[in-house]
């Protein structure tokens, strides 16, 4: 149990997919312009992690080692779809904020990396516990980006204004400011990691 | 030769769930799909003929594509057209959804689809630049104002909206 619960957190912290493996950092860039996109984007690519680690977990032993790769995208890809067609269907709205990177979920590393790198060498549970945790991780990672570039881009968090009079620096809701963002995150929490060691 | 046609058969087999699999949520939530396109689609029009109570929408003879839309009020009496007009922005093509009554005024406007650079040209999709058609002529629009810093953008709402208006103009002259 206290395995699976340490599967879950290293996700989140010690191996977290943006700051950490910075994995997956294209959506990151794109999607990051407001929390609720932040949000919506983590929340599907957390489904399409969890479903593709825990199946690619329970085949792991049917496929063979040479033929993995296409075996892992097809698996990606048919989550990746049903994604895309539920959010078409229950929120059309989110749908449309996100566009082009939901199917473009398919070739975010994140998820190949983790089917490569973990899913295919471990058993049901411990897969669903990392998949869970590396899907919670980025989501959170994506709220961070997204609520420092919603606030100095627009002056605003999920659409509500904060500070009156605040003027908005219109880098930060362009791709460069992602950019600037990620890369002060990243160096941020290298310094405290290097504090603590 | 025979790892080969085992990774084939593998392969197949994975390829065979995926697709019943995807089969089936497709099923599911294909009428919804439908469905949510259409409510947003009458939604939309509503918002820019707030008046009307009813839409009929128009087909091309030669294709069957909606052209624009006639708007009839809750007594069935035609009050006015909504059309879907576009135009190259800054780097996308802005698609607008209007409503003009039959004396070339505008109801509303709304922008429908863009990816203009934001802070700036997707300011056109806002209230305060919107807005500002309400009750224009739709031939000429000169009471629009272009957004600060997105010129570019302004201007492709405007002149394609002006361009279509003109279009549907003659459309329902010919129709008649």
């Amino acid at each position: 149990m206290k395995d699976l619960v340490k599967e879950f957190t290293k996700g989140i912290i010690k191996e977290n997919p943006t700051f950490v493996l910075a994995l997956g950092l294209c959506p990151t860039l794109a999607v990051s312009v407001s929390v609720i996109n932040g949000i919506g984007m983590g929340a599907a690519a957390t489904f399409v992690l969890l479903g593709s680690s825990v199946i690619i977990s329970l085949v792991r032993n049917f496929i063979p080692g040479k033929i993995r790769i296409p075996c892992f995208i097809v698996i990606i890809a048919t989550f990746v779809t049903i994604t895309e067609l539920c959010l078409k269907a229950y929120s059309p709205v989110l749908n449309r904020a996100l566009g082009i990177y939901v199917p473009l979920i398919v070739v975010n590393c994140i998820v190949l990396g983790r089917a490569e790198a973990f899913a295919c060498k471990n058993n049901l549970w411990r897969s669903f516990f990392d998949g869970l945790g590396m899907g919670v991780g980025f989501t959170l990672a994506l709220i961070l980006i997204s609520a420092i570039r919603e606030f100095l881009g627009s002056g605003q968090i999920l659409g509500r204004t904060l500070i009156k009079g605040f003027e908005p620096v219109f880098v930060f809701g362009m791709p460069s400011g992602a950019l600037l963002v990620i890369g002060l995150l990243l160096g941020f929490f290298n310094l405290l990691k290097n504090r603590r060691s | 030769m025979k790892d080969m046609a085992r990774y084939g058969f593998i392969l197949a087999v994975i390829c065979v769930a995926a697709a019943g699999l995807l089969a089936a949520v497709n099923a599911l939530t294909g009428p919804k799909i439908i469905a949510a396109a259409q409510a947003e689609e009458q939604a939309a029009l509503k918002e820019v003929m707030p008046l009307a109570g009813k839409f009929m929408p128009v087909k091309s003879p030669a294709d069957n594509t909606t052209l624009y839309y006639k708007a009839f009020d809750n007594q069935d009496k035609l009050i006015g057209f909504v059309f879907k007009a576009s135009g190259k922005g800054y780097s996308s093509v802005i698609e607008t959804l209007a409503g003009v009554f039959l004396d070339d005024k505008i109801s509303a406007i709304k922008v429908i689809s863009l990816n203009e650079t934001p802070g700036l040209g997707m300011r056109v999709a806002e209230n305060k630049f919107t807005g500002q058609f309400n009750q224009q002529d739709s031939l000429n629009l000169s009471g629009v104002e272009a957004i600060t810093g997105a010129t570019i953008s302004s201007r492709a709402v405007i002149d394609s909206v002006i361009k279509k208006a003109q279009e549907i103009k003659e459309m329902v002259k010919n129709d008649k």
